[in-house]
């Protein structure tokens, strides 16, 4: 079934996004900083797939998964859309939990004077 | 070569992303790039597994460590490792980025300028290697913004004293800088530069390696000290010159040509056209510059022997560009307007030097004009060959 893999993975970048919009993660947080970061990012990782390639170290399948549109010598379009699910995925998560990490720390470091009121966010920052 | 060694490269980039980044000031957060790491290991050692099992890709198992989990090479896991090292870094130091600051340095490079080191590089080495290349992309991309950050940014940098005095400099043609982007514009410079300088290194021989190191020094020989060719007069000119004709010259080494006299005349050409418009373009300076205590052929020399050299040294582009191939010599047509932009100014005066200017400013549109022409002549060339 051609497609297959395809499918998957926009549905799972399609995942991103939502995840991205729902809790100001990436995108949603910055617009331009993400847009470089996934750029350096993708750009590194194909730079990376080709050198790999290039060197008859790994090469796309006979699956019949696949679609089989190849946008480079034995690099499928598939490959695109897995890399831009990594780096999504890799920055989606670090930014949540970088967020949870900083809440946790401010919880813990608040003194706890009577009277005194938590600081609010931007005071922080 | 093995897939470990490339996994090692690649790890190395991502660990001195992550480092730079440090160094730069960008705060990252362990505890999430940690947590992250986890997270994407876990599925990478799911996921990989699956994608192997219905044989999307498929590997050398000569060029394997032969180390797996389930049946993903242990390499494999370098993918995730090189996101989580490079990616939140980079996040975090754009975050510390002030965008106006960004565009100043984007600035400092001149835009405006970005085609003219580009183009002699893309159309040299296209013509001579006759295809477009990943070697082609590169080079391209490396003479179109890196090369000029490295040249202009930098050169702002150790221009600062003198241009603060200067008014011409601010718009087009130049950007004060504050000093405190000094540091991050030559950070900048590096960082831009020294992946193309290895990439093009790496897929050259030894002949374009070794112009396109003197081409890249010779752009920093031009405005750091000690050498600091700008303020010798003849050697500014003549390294100015050889910012856009290196490029060139690089391209043909990079695609392979063969020096027959008609190219070396066409090298000779754009040189000596580069000379004079270097020359010219001081002349509007010599007063500031003296003031400044720069030194340049114009000050010097005088406003009135720089103008009077550059004038000649159009002529001679165009004498030389005659002994180019068929229909090379056309070009020596568009050199004709710029003598006519330089010859009002003959009988200059140190005084009303800045008057200079005014030529110089058609400069900017005439460039365009000559480098369509070029243009045109090349892919006649081209097509005729």
């Amino acid at each position: 079934m051609p497609g297959v893999y395809l499918g998957l993975l926009i549905f799972s970048c399609a995942g991103m996004v939502v995840l991205d919009w729902r809790h100001r993660l990436f995108f949603w947080k910055s617009p331009m900083r993400a847009a470089c970061v996934l750029a350096v990012g993708l750009l590194g990782f194909i730079a990376w797939d080709v050198w790999g390639i290039g060197e008859r170290i790994f090469f796309r399948g006979d699956s019949p998964l696949l679609v089989g549109v190849n946008v480079g010598h034995e690099f499928p379009v598939e490959e695109l859309f897995f890399l831009t699910l990594l780096c999504y995925m890799t920055m989606n998560l670090y930014s949540a939990l970088s967020r949870w990490e900083s809440g946790r720390a401010n919880r813990t470091d608040e003194p706890r004077i009577p009277g005194s009121h938590a600081p609010a966010k931007d005071e922080i920052a | 070569m093995s897939y470990a060694f490339i996994v090692l490269v690649v790890l190395g980039i991502a660990a001195a992303i992550a480092v730079a980044s440090l160094l730069l000031g960008a705060r990252i957060s362990w505890v999430a790039a940690s947590l992250s790491a986890v997270v994407l290991f876990i599925s990478t050692g799911i996921f990989d597994n699956l994608m192997i099992g219905v044989g999307l890709f498929a590997y050398n198992e000569d060029t394997l460590l032969r180390l797996y989990v389930g049946s993903a090479p242990i390499e494999d896991f370098a993918y995730p490792l090189a996101a989580v090292l490079a990616l939140p870094a980079l996040w975090e130091l754009f975050g510390r980025w002030d965008p106006a600051d960004v565009r100043t340095i984007i600035r400092s490079s001149r835009p405006i300028s970005w085609v003219n080191t580009a183009y002699p590089f893309a159309a040299a080495y296209l013509l001579s290697e006759g295809n477009i290349d990943s070697t082609f992309v590169v080079g391209t991309l490396f003479f179109l913004v890196p090369y000029n950050l490295l040249m202009y940014g930098v050169n702002d940098v150790f221009d600062y004293e003198s241009d603060m005095r200067n008014p011409r400099k601010g718009g087009v043609e130049g950007a004060v800088l504050p000093k405190r982007l000094h540091r991050p514009i030559l950070v900048a410079s590096a960082i831009t530069t020294i992946p193309g300088v290895i990439w093009l290194l790496a897929v050259g021989n030894l002949v374009s390696g070794i112009l396109l190191i003197a081409c890249v020094a010779g752009v920093l020989a031009y405005s750091v000290p000690p050498v600091r060719t700008k303020e010798r007069p003849v050697a500014d000119s003549i390294t100015s010159s050889l910012h856009f004709v290196g490029p060139a010259i690089v391209g043909l080494a990079f695609g392979g040509a063969t020096w027959t006299p008609q190219l070396v005349a066409i090298i000779v050409s754009f040189f000596f056209w580069g000379w004079a418009s270097h020359a010219f373009g001081a002349v509007q300076d010599v007063v500031a510059d003296r003031e400044a205590g720069i030194a340049s052929t114009a000050t010097v020399w005088g406003a009135r022997f720089t103008v009077r050299l550059a004038f000649l040294c159009y002529a001679a582009s165009a004498v030389a560009v005659l002994f180019s191939g068929w229909p090379g010599p056309l070009a020596a047509v568009l050199v004709i307007p710029y003598l006519f932009v330089v010859a009002p100014h003959w009988n200059v005066t140190d005084e009303t030097s800045p008057e200079a200017n005014r030529g110089w400013r058609s400069f900017l549109w005439l460039n365009q004009i000559a480098g369509f022409g070029v243009t045109m002549l090349l892919i006649w060339f081209a097509l005729g060959d």
